[in-house]
């Protein structure tokens, strides 16, 4: 288990290191012209020209991507061409926001899928019926316009919620958690049901294994060979899919962010990219990059605590 | 499944109701509570934030709210355009139009403490010259400025400069104390003689910014709150929520579709036109598109645009048509210009025969995602029906760096054109940003030169003049002017202003 770890940890760093080389590559290979997109349709050559000393652009890519690094390793990550802030706090303070909405999402997404999913396993029948549907319906529904309903109907008409807005947990945990209710909604109606079917699947195959029924026929009670051994069993798979529904949140956070201007690292991704804010892009890859190579880690050693298998091979 | 159900018909009922009756009791602002009515605090939205409130982040635009809050300028403009005191009490030129002096207010100091004064106007100016803002052209014509005593400033110019004194109520009059210069947070701590001072701790840079009044403010002319917030949406759906949430008391709107919407939520809609819109010709001389070398082809272009269809189309209504580059704000305006090529296709048509292009030729124009689709589809449409076919070339990001870059020979564009010298200075003149193929005339240098250096008269006579010939030569096809929105609910009263797209701070005052 130990060598199996070391052996994750030093492809993850390997990892980082090329995600970041490409990332760099890439953000040049845009040819935005940045001081221009800094400065507006109005500013003189002179300005133009004078900001693009000043950040450096005039250097050449080698000197900028060696300059990066170094600065990197020692942990300066640079400051924002576009709001002046070093990039470590930025990226600090949104990527918390992001990991928060990400996080209770995945939590309240797994809670409510593995509970919908035991019921249909169990009792099939038309809830079993109903998360078929209800999973295909969700996946097919964008999250934006989960949002959109929710701000219209819950915030808007009726006045519940507030329709944007962030409230940072520091200023007002009530505050916060009425802020972060909608955008939560929005991410979990739209996934749940995926996971719910899932679990079901992984459940139903877990109960025909020849152990349920000889636990059955010790006279278990059927909870307990349900949610205690076949539960249990069946977890592997929908921790894998829990894995991705994380990561994959991270992404669908973005348009749920922009939707409720919550500041989270979504909008400032899209924002700082397509402004050509190289430092603050670079600092989110290395983040996130970080962050998905951590949750796979984390997925694995579960997995191994879950299932001994996966601890010897 | 079944409560996503019912929420999508419960939001498809609530659309119907908001759509036919306004929504009735229930989207009226005066029923919640969250944006107060006294005068405790405000709340503005908006569309854009600042790089930073260091000099290279000075801007104006959407971006004043934010600079006014911490900065005093120099003059301050009124609703209608007027110069009016702020920092400055007085302000003269020499008879050579070179020199301006400046009368300071006495006694103002900075929220660090130390004063405002001469000395502080000079390290200001002398900051803004080194920075790379992009309002650097604002100080293109001062050569020095000068500390006669405390309260008096002289700027020596090199050539006169008509702008000068409106730059003073914008990014070049912002006001910041020469200590923080050299700080290391410059760009997120500023010190200003403003109405507000930043508050650091509630403010999310990017997001949302909180400012506290300033209990020392020496300016009791115009109504300062307990606090100000500026939000920040990063888009226009995200700020019409906002909006029809009550969030907001003021903000910019740009989404002329969802005006009834605003209005149904008891905000009032302030318009006023500072930018046109419509067909640009670069290359006047016809050294690479030899067609509009041609004064007839370009004057064919402008007969062979549907305007008013346009502007009905694409802005529903909200601006006005116009064939002139002038805005109504400027000397250099004639209303009778505003119609001086109607739609007439078939005089097009006879124009372009005439000028030896009965069969058409081609033009190609710049793309760019940021650009309305329907609106370019609708140009090419309609030069199509007299033979020019318009083929449109993308250019990802880098739309202005292109045009500037003199890669198109035309294009599609919007420009402000609210100050006569700053429009040609934009615009027309030989090295102007946006003359990039450099057409010149002597007859244009000569009416230039007196708008520089003449009387305001003189300049105003001359602008008029450079208005017609541009107009006449069809140096531009001007679909129309574009109405600009800004919005209030109702414990606010805003004057826009006659020159930025969102209002100075100190004209948006409390309703009561």
């Amino acid at each position: 288990m130990l060598s199996f770890l070391v052996r994750r940890l030093l492809s993850g760093i390997a990892m980082l290191a090329v995600i970041s080389t490409l990332a760099y590559l890439l953000m040049f290979m845009t040819g935005t012209d940045i001081a221009r997109n800094l400065l507006g349709q109005n500013a003189s050559e002179e300005a133009v020209a004078a900001r693009a000393a000043q950040l450096g652009l005039d250097q050449p890519l080698l000197t900028r991507y060696v300059d990066w690094v170094s600065g990197a390793l020692h942990g300066d990550l640079g400051t924002s061409w576009f709001s002046s802030v070093p990039v470590t706090e930025l990226v600090g303070q949104r990527l918390g926001v992001t990991l928060s909405l990400v996080f209770l999402s995945t939590f309240f997404a797994a809670l409510v899928a593995v509970i919908v999913g035991v019921i249909a396993a169990v009792h099939r029948g038309w809830i079993d019926r109903g998360l078929q549907v209800g999973s295909i319906v969700g996946a097919a529904i964008p999250n934006y316009l989960v949002a959109l309903v929710l701000v219209i109907v819950l915030a808007i008409q009726l006045k519940w919620f507030e329709p944007t807005g962030y409230t940072r947990p520091q200023d007002s945990i009530s505050g916060w958690l009425m802020s972060i209710t909608l955008p939560v909604l929005a991410l979990v109606v739209t996934t749940v049901a995926g996971v719910a079917q899932q679990v079901r699947g992984s459940l139903i195959d877990a109960l025909r294994q020849d152990y349920v029924r000889t636990l059955r026929s010790r006279g278990l009670p059927e909870w307990r060979v349900v949610l205690l051994h076949a539960l249990r069993n069946a977890a592997g798979p929908a921790l894998s899919v829990l894995a991705l529904l994380f990561v994959g949140l991270l992404g669908g956070a973005v348009i749920i962010e922009q939707l409720f201007a919550i500041p989270g690292a979504g909008s400032l991704a899209i924002s700082s990219t397509s402004q050509g804010d190289i430092p603050v892009v670079m600092g989110l890859v290395v983040a996130i990059a970080v962050i998905v190579l951590v949750v796979n880690l984390v997925i694995d050693i579960l997995q191994g605590w879950f299932n001994p298998k996966v601890r010897i091979s | 499944m079944r409560r996503i159900v019912a929420a999508v018909g419960a939001a498809a009922l609530t659309l119907g109701l908001a759509a036919c009756g306004g929504g009735g009791g229930t989207t009226s602002s005066e029923d919640t509570s969250t944006a107060a009515s006294d005068h405790a605090s405000l709340v503005i939205g908006e569309l854009s934030y600042p790089t930073g409130f260091d000099v290279n982040g000075y801007s104006i635009a959407h971006y004043v709210q934010y600079f006014n809050a911490v900065f005093d300028t120099l003059i301050r403009q009124d609703g209608d355009g007027n110069l009016v005191p702020g920092l400055a009490t007085e302000w003269t030129y020499d008879d050579a139009r070179t020199t301006l002096t400046l009368t300071l207010q006495d006694g103002i100091t900075f929220t660090d403490g130390s004063p405002f004064n001469a000395d502080a106007v000079v390290a200001n100016v002398e900051n803004f010259q080194a920075s790379s803002t992009p309002d650097l052209s604002n100080a293109q014509y001062v050569e020095s400025v000068e500390a006669v005593d405390d309260t008096h400033v002289a700027y020596h110019l090199s050539a006169p400069d008509p702008m000068l004194t409106t730059w003073l109520t914008g990014s070049f009059g912002f006001m910041a104390a020469p200590d923080s210069f050299a700080n290391p947070d410059v760009a997120t701590n500023p010190v200003g003689t403003g109405p507000y001072t930043l508050n650091i701790d509630k403010t999310v840079t990017g997001s949302t910014y909180v400012f506290d009044k300033n209990p020392d403010y020496w300016d009791d002319s115009y109504v300062v709150y307990d606090t100000l917030t500026i939000n920040y949406y990063e888009t226009q759906t995200a700020l019409l929520n906002a909006i029809q949430g009550n969030q907001v008391d003021a903000a910019t709107f740009m989404d002329v579709t969802s005006m009834d919407q605003v209005e149904a939520a008891g905000y009032t809609v302030y318009t006023s036109q500072l930018d046109w819109m419509g067909l640009l010709f670069y290359d006047r001389d016809g050294t690479v598109d030899k067609p509009l070398g041609d004064v007839r082809v370009r004057q064919a272009i402008n007969y062979a645009i549907d305007k008013q269809t346009i502007l009905d189309v694409i802005q529903l209504g909200h601006g006005t048509v116009t064939s002139q580059p002038f805005g109504e704000a400027t000397a250099g305006y004639q209303a009778d210009l505003d119609d001086y090529y109607g739609y007439d296709p078939e005089k097009a048509t006879s124009l372009l025969a005439e000028a030896g292009y009965a069969d058409g030729f081609s033009l190609d124009m710049p793309n760019s995602s940021a650009l309305n689709q329907d609106l370019l589809s609708a140009i090419q449409t309609q030069l199509a029906d007299v033979g020019i076919t318009v083929t449109l070339t993308d250019t990802g990001a880098n739309f202005i760096t292109d045009l500037l870059g003199g890669k198109f020979t035309s294009s599609w564009m919007q420009l402000a054109s609210a100050n006569d010298w700053q429009f040609a200075q934009l615009a027309l003149v030989p090295n102007a940003t946006f003359n990039m193929f450099g057409t010149q005339s002597p007859e244009l240098d000569a009416l230039f030169e007196t708008m520089q250096t003449g009387t305001d008269e003189e300049a105003a006579a001359a602008a008029q003049e450079v208005n017609t010939y541009v107009v006449e030569n069809a140096w531009f096809a001007p679909f129309y002017r574009i109405d600009n929105f800004y919005v209030g609910n109702s414990s606010v009263v805003v004057t826009p202003a006659a020159d930025n797209a969102s209002p100075y701070l100190y004209l948006i005052q409390p309703a009561s």
